[in-house]
């Protein structure tokens, strides 16, 4: 049993199958990821990648959704998988979904969301709703604002403030947020995204940011973990592993950020990518049929992950 | 020389329910000029009325929308057409595809589920030219080949394909008839960073090959950045700036640009970032005079009641703002 851990993922592994019989074929969604957070020390972890690299599926497992195929996850010391459906780890660990406008019922009022996460978490007098008013005021939003609102009445940015308002009702040490600003037009995005920002240092939680978005991720996390079909290719801290990647892939996602400066525009051109079943299920390093510094090793042995100035490389360059 | 004109397009919703009528002015009063070869970008949020600008520009004109005044004029090589002035909806048709051509968002309702690709060429084709099967291989096959991609995607049906692909596919059925201009709504939204890239590559190598126009209507700042020429920028259904993109990008002058472009967080940059205070107003009932003023950290009395209009500064650059007209 680990000690002083918020979180500790080990060996995650999460197999899918697809067809039946004969053609029966599968998917390994996360393949062998670790990684932990400290108890006392709460940081912004960004799983950064693409679609169909895994991160949601992460954030599945953690929150108890999908069993992992291997591998374990403890939340403090105690495995989830005993913990599941208990009040206390939906307490502590709460989501964020992408699209606020799918993650509340169009047809019901915004503020009963707040109430009935309120009365199901806390022991509250009947219409008396303390918390609500409390987590709304940090996220910058009243409870007049969102009072007999339906959620096509507010604006993306301030549906997903409540969102997270509501996360935070039950006052959590974990928030697993994913994609949560990629459906929030530009001009009110950074307001969600200072947010995370604010939360971490005055209410001490954790968060879970998956993302694709690498300039996000610089903006707020302390570390990242960059993904690619279902492993962490690169971990370490988001200003190492940004400002200079070690890894090819990393390499190639920071120079595909596209750059909102009209001087730095893009020149060279790109290898365009297979099929996604091919490099999941490609045995050696799954980047090897895009990888500009392919070798032979590559084709036949999956590299492990190399410490390297403080962050772990999954690359046989670093070996 | 100009190739397409808009001149005080606009465009509303109008609806009727239970004898009471609603009108949304998602474009209003809208002006602006497309030179031939250019890349020209249309940016906004969502909601400001750029995609359906867009409709209106490419004649795509049904109930609830309705254009109310203004004219869009297209000046082809051999003849000059009000699209709107079109009362025939088969000449219409025949416009759109071979002459102007739509690349839409590429999400998984844009091809047909049940019908494989090749059925989707097919339309295109058959529709605009009298070509026999072998013609259509022939043609369809080598647009296929310039663009990377396999004659095997043919014989697929949309959901075996991933994202980047099926957006690549209707790219080829956008520009396999080579249109004079190309209209592209929002193609990299919803893919990958690495995957958007190499999106735009082709639609860049398309551009320059077959030589046509392109309108590029995305609300991402950077990809306008990495492709467009001159950037219009849209605000609750009005043309706020136009210009070319350096000088947009180095020296912002409505507010609302230099609010946007300042809350664009960068790799390697982690100063903090502000958004803008509210949120875009509803066009049911926009704001009297700038649309802008609620939100702008600028606001004078003036704005409250006055709307600015688009004016120029010199070198091609327009800005609708009294702050530009004081004398400055």
């Amino acid at each position: 049993m680990k000690n002083g851990k918020l979180l500790a993922v080990d060996n995650l592994t999460k197999v899918f199958t697809k067809g039946q019989g004969l053609v029966k074929s599968k998917i390994e969604a996360v393949s062998k990821v670790s990684f932990d957070l400290e108890l006392d020390r709460p940081e912004i972890l960004t799983l950064a990648g693409e679609s169909g690299s895994g991160k949601s599926t992460v954030a599945k497992l953690i929150l108890g959704f999908e069993t992992p195929t291997t591998g374990s996850i403890l939340y403090k010391g105690e495995p989830i998988a005993n913990l599941k459906g208990k009040k206390d780890f939906m307490r502590a660990v709460q989501p964020i979904f992408q699209n606020p406008f799918e993650t509340f019922n169009p047809l019901k009022k915004v503020q009963s969301y707040f109430h009935e996460t309120e009365r199901n978490f806390t022991q509250t007098s009947p219409g008396q709703y303390p918390l609500t008013e409390k987590s709304l005021q940090l996220v910058g939003l009243t409870s007049a604002e969102i009072k007999d609102k339906y959620p096509s009445e507010m604006s993306g940015g301030q549906l997903q403030r409540a969102s997270i308002a509501r996360a935070l009702i039950t006052n959590p040490s974990l928030l697993i947020a994913d994609e949560p600003v990629s459906m929030i037009d530009a001009s009110l995005r950074m307001s969600v995204v200072n947010l995370f920002k604010t939360l971490k240092e005055e209410a001490q939680v954790s968060i879970i940011y998956i993302t694709h978005d690498l300039a996000t991720a610089y903006y707020i996390s302390d570390r990242i973990a960059i993904m690619l079909r279902g492993q962490f290719v690169e971990l370490g801290s988001v200003k190492k592993v940004l400002d200079n990647p070690l890894h090819p892939y990393s390499q190639l996602l920071k120079t595909s950020v596209p750059a909102p400066d009209p001087r730095d525009r893009w020149t060279e051109d790109i290898a365009l990518s297979d099929l996604e079943t091919k490099e999941y299920t490609r045995k050696g390093c799954k980047f090897a049929g895009r990888c500009p510094k392919v070798f032979d090793l590559c084709h036949e042995q999956e590299p492990d992950h190399h410490a390297v100035d403080d962050r772990l490389v999954k690359c046989h360059l670093y070996a | 020389m100009a190739i397409l004109e808009v001149n005080n397009l606009k465009a509303y919703y109008v609806t009727h329910t239970f004898g009471r009528s609603s009108t949304v002015r998602a474009v209003d009063g809208v002006s602006f000029q497309v030179n031939k070869n250019e890349i020209y970008g249309i940016a906004g949020e969502s909601g400001c009325g750029k995609s359906t600008l867009l409709k209106a520009i490419s004649g795509l004109v049904k109930p609830p929308l309705q254009i109310l005044d203004g004219e869009v004029g297209y000046n082809f090589d051999d003849e000059r057409l009000d699209i709107l002035s079109l009362r025939d909806d088969r000449k219409r048709r025949k416009l759109r595809g071979a002459r102007i051509s739509l690349i839409p968002q590429g999400s998984m309702s844009v091809l047909n589920p049940v019908r494989r690709v090749r059925k989707a060429f097919e339309d295109v084709i058959y529709a605009h030219l009298d070509v026999s099967e072998k013609e259509f291989e022939e043609l369809v096959s080598r647009h296929l080949l310039a663009l990377g991609l396999d004659w095997t995607v043919m014989h697929t049906y949309p959901h075996q394909l991933s994202g980047g692909m099926r957006q690549r596919i209707t790219i080829a059925l956008s520009t396999i008839l080579r249109p004079d201009i190309i209209f592209a709504d929002e193609p990299t939204t919803a893919l990958d960073v690495v995957v958007q890239r190499g999106v735009v590559q082709l639609i860049k190598k398309i551009k320059e090959e077959q030589q046509n126009t392109l309108i590029m209507v995305t609300h991402d700042m950077s990809i306008h950045a990495n492709l467009c020429d001159r950037l219009a920028v849209m605000y609750a259904g009005e043309i706020v700036e136009e210009g070319d993109v350096q000088s947009i990008f180095s020296a912002p002058k409505h507010p609302y640009t230099t609010m946007l472009l300042d809350s664009l967080p960068k790799v390697g940059d982690s100063s903090a970032r502000v958004s803008a205070p509210g949120a875009p107003p509803s066009l049911v009932d926009p704001p009297e005079g700038c649309r802008f003023h609620p939100r702008c950290p600028h606001v004078m009395e003036r704005c409250r009641v006055e709307s600015p209009v688009l004016n120029g500064l010199g070198n091609g650059h327009r800005v609708a703002c009294f702050l530009q007209e004081g004398g400055k």
